[in-house]
């Protein structure tokens, strides 16, 4: 065994342990493609860092039990000794980019190492050619997209030739064309003799590379197997989704599990699913339902680039519109044209008939709640309470009975006393939306609101949104999360390049493959097994 | 030009940039200060960086009308315009240092020098994060906004900081937190590390200083 722990138990305090990781025994093989998953906060980064030594050599906490790397117990190695052999990649690429170029990126850690110059410069090189990116060398890393970034980090520790590579989420704030850039990098590298551990909660785009998947449940492992073996058993107590087509598989007692829609596909030739495991759909909208937003041939530019062009759509109440497009499709930009963060070069958006151009953004921010992307960006107050008062102060309409009402809707009650920065990742989201709501706007918009969030806060936020629609609150959300706006929004918006490129019922969309492919989408998985229009699927070229 | 600059070691650079700026400070004549400018423009020229110095001006400029209206306030109109220009002269000195030297060309150049190699590297990263924390500051600046709260350059804002300031620097503690997670990872503080990029004062080196200690030595005399 390369890498093994022995009843590991670790606790991030010293005093009054809290067991994040509570008695793991794990062996790794040198050579193997390992999926470590499970709901968020059941141990996943915690355990990467105790393979690669941080803990116990950065983190100061209380550690029981043995991690060893190559026969080496991590007490008696510094990081120093074992960052050459278990190379880890953060979940977020920002804050492990530090350097100017991709090339210097790349050549720190040989740099820390002692190398030469010849041999940086030749492994730098290499690394680079082993993963396709020696075009990005010279650039600067911070300027790279979400994917690139990801790669450029597993260049950096490619090269130092680690035994084995440890990824921690690295899917969590990328789109789906990145995605697949980054599972075929893995894949290459686990080719060619490298071991691979990934530590994510998204089965459907991790079960089909893995050999082996470990589930961890409060710091705890509760199954170890092959995929399609483990996949037989519900994963849903575990806070995982079952990929799809294991879903309907399992219906239709298929052996071995298909993983992938193709495989499913190909075991069942008929082509005939079960439709009861299929997701529902919204029903449509009333046809008289009010119109509460217009946005009219919206053109934007920034620094003399067109990030919007000639964008037109209406929002009505009561409805749920899902804006759809890959990271940098200008979904963002959008959606800060609701509230006047960024007012349109050309064209006009009329909410409730107030046109946004003539408005201040403290008129607009009681006609449109945003929550952005990220809850840090927002949070001030002392306690969570308070924090979701902040938009009804400063807005001059607080009233009480709706503040209730809020909070029994997002379920905030044991939460109110606490602060807002140490909620879990899930929960910060549930107290944003709650306080973009505070002030009872006509509009709720949602900025990636599933974005690096498990199955629980997706279930959760769907039966939330259904609520929404019911009590007639207009929606506007913007995703790449296909699967999550098929099963929650009216209508989609597909933006590619700035561009509406599709617009209608979330199928009639996905069935334009014309405009999914220039929004660099792909269908659901739901659509591609039930869909009549869905074609099987041709096999993936390699995005420049 | 471009090439020249890249091939200069990053010491020299500095050299003459702080040679360049010693020699402004002490101009005392129109005449003179205006043609220093004009060698710069020319560098700006040369390098291919007008418009990004177009868009850098906007931010000086005001700042040296500013100073200029503070000097003609106590002093005349001639003494501003000269004091106005000598402060966009001196700042468009860094601006051609900056632009032409990597932050790690010049943190490695000072480790050469013989500045320790962490404190070289904390100043590197620091401009290198500058971007990543303008970016920070904007989503706060927007998501505060949308909830009402009026954040828009003026006397308003201050009374609201709160609501700006701590969102900002509890994630900027987060962020130098798994900064410096990462870079222990990377093997960052190992003793005996080796850097990538070779530094060698070249014959050019020498001589660009030797000829840039010259003219300081000659404006001295006069």
């Amino acid at each position: 065994m390369f890498l093994s722990t022995r009843a590991l138990r670790y606790s991030y305090r010293k005093q009054d342990p809290r067991w994040v990781l509570d008695r793991i025994d794990l062996s790794v093989r040198p050579d193997e493609y390992l999926l470590i998953c499970g709901a968020s906060g059941s141990g996943k980064s915690t355990l990467c860092r105790a393979f690669n030594g941080l803990i116990p050599h950065f983190f100061n906490g209380e550690l029981r039990g043995d991690v060893e790397v190559a026969g080496v117990n991590t007490r008696s190695q510094s990081v120093a000794d074992l960052f050459r052999r278990v190379g880890l990649v953060f979940q977020n690429p920002e804050t492990q980019l530090f350097n100017h170029s991709v090339h210097q990126e790349i050549a720190f850690g040989l740099e820390s190492l002692g190398l030469d110059r010849k041999e940086i410069s030749r492994r730098v090189a290499e690394s680079a050619d082993r993963i396709g990116i020696a075009r990005l060398l010279p650039k600067n890393p911070h300027t790279l997209s979400g994917g690139e970034q990801q790669l450029v980090a597993i260049a950096a520790i490619l090269a130092l030739r680690a035994d084995l590579l440890v990824m921690d989420e690295p899917y969590a704030n990328l789109d789906p064309k990145n995605i697949h850039r980054v599972r075929a990098a893995l894949q290459t590298i686990h080719g060619q003799g490298i071991g691979v551990v990934l530590c994510e909660h998204r089965l459907p785009v991790t079960v089909p590379d893995v050999q082996r998947m470990v589930v961890l449940q409060r710091g705890q492992v509760v199954c170890d197997g092959p995929p399609a073996q483990l996949l037989q058993a519900d994963m849903q107590p575990f806070g995982l989704e079952l990929p799809l087509a294991a879903a309907v598989g399992r219906q239709l007692g298929l052996s071995p599990l298909p993983l992938t829609v193709e495989s499913l596909r190909a075991a069942a030739p008929k082509g005939v699913f079960p439709e009861d495991t299929r997701p529902a759909a919204v029903q449509p909208l009333s046809e008289n339902a009010p119109c509460v937003m217009r946005v009219e041939n919206v053109s934007f530019e920034m620094q003399g680039e067109a990030i919007l062009s000639d964008v037109s759509f209406s929002l009505r109440k009561g409805e749920c519109l899902a804006v759809v497009g890959a990271n940098g499709a200008g979904k963002t930009v959008l959606l800060k044209h609701l509230n006047g963060l960024y007012r349109p070069t050309r064209g006009r958006v009329e909410i409730l008939g107030a046109d946004t151009r003539h408005r201040k953004v403290s008129q607009l921010a009681r006609l449109v709640g945003v929550a952005f992307q990220n809850p840090n960006d927002q949070f001030f107050k002392l306690n969570v309470k308070e924090e979701i008062l902040v938009g009804a102060r400063a807005l001059n309409c607080y009233d009480e009975s709706w503040i209730q009402e809020l909070i029994g809707l997002f379920h905030l009650e044991p939460l109110l006393d606490r602060a807002p920065f140490r909620l879990s990742g899930g929960e910060k989201k549930r107290v944003a939306f709650a306080a973009a709501l505070s002030a009872r706007p006509a509009i709720l918009a949602l900025d990636e609101p599933t974005a690096g969030q498990g199955w629980y806060f997706k279930r959760a936020l769907a039966s939330l949104l259904t609520r929404l629609r019911e009590m007639g609150q207009s929606v506007l959300m913007v995703t790449h999360d296909l699967a999550f706006a098929e099963q929650t929004a009216h209508r989609w918006l597909l933006l590619a390049r700035g561009r509406v490129v599709a617009c209608g019922r979330p199928w009639q969309v996905m069935a334009d493959t014309g405009a999914m492919a220039l929004a660099n989408l792909e269908p659901t998985d739901a659509f591609r097994i039930w869909s009549k229009e869905s074609k099987p699927q041709e096999p993936e070229t390699e995005g420049g | 030009m471009k090439r020249l600059t890249q091939t200069l070691d990053p010491r020299t650079k500095l050299l003459l940039a702080l040679f360049f700026a010693t020699g402004i400070v002490g101009m005392d004549g129109l005449k003179g200060l205006s043609g220093a400018y004009g060698v710069l423009l020319i560098l700006i020229g040369g390098i291919g960086r007008i418009r990004a110095y177009g868009r850098w001006l906007r931010l000086v400029l005001p700042m040296s009308i500013f100073f200029g209206a503070v000097v003609w306030w106590t002093a005349d109109l001639d003494a501003a315009g000269f004091a106005a220009l000598k402060l966009l002269a001196l700042a468009s000195v860094f601006f051609v240092f900056f632009t032409t030297t990597a932050p790690e060309d010049m943190a490695n150049a000072l480790v050469k020098i013989g500045l320790p190699y962490p404190v070289a590297f904390v100043l590197s990263t620091a401009l290198q994060f500058v971007p990543v924390m303008g970016r920070k500051v904007k989503n706060v600046m927007d998501a505060q906004r949308a909830r009402g709260i009026p954040l828009e350059p003026g006397w308003a804002a201050l009374r609201h900081y709160p609501a700006f300031l701590s969102p900002v620097l509890i994630q900027a503690f987060q962020l130098a937190e798994d900064l410096a997670e990462a870079m222990e990872a990377r093997g960052f503080g190992l003793s005996g590390r080796t850097f990538m990029s070779d530094y060698r004062m070249r014959g050019l080196d020498w001589a660009l200083v030797a000829a840039g200690m010259a003219v300081l030595a000659v404006m001295g005399l006069e």
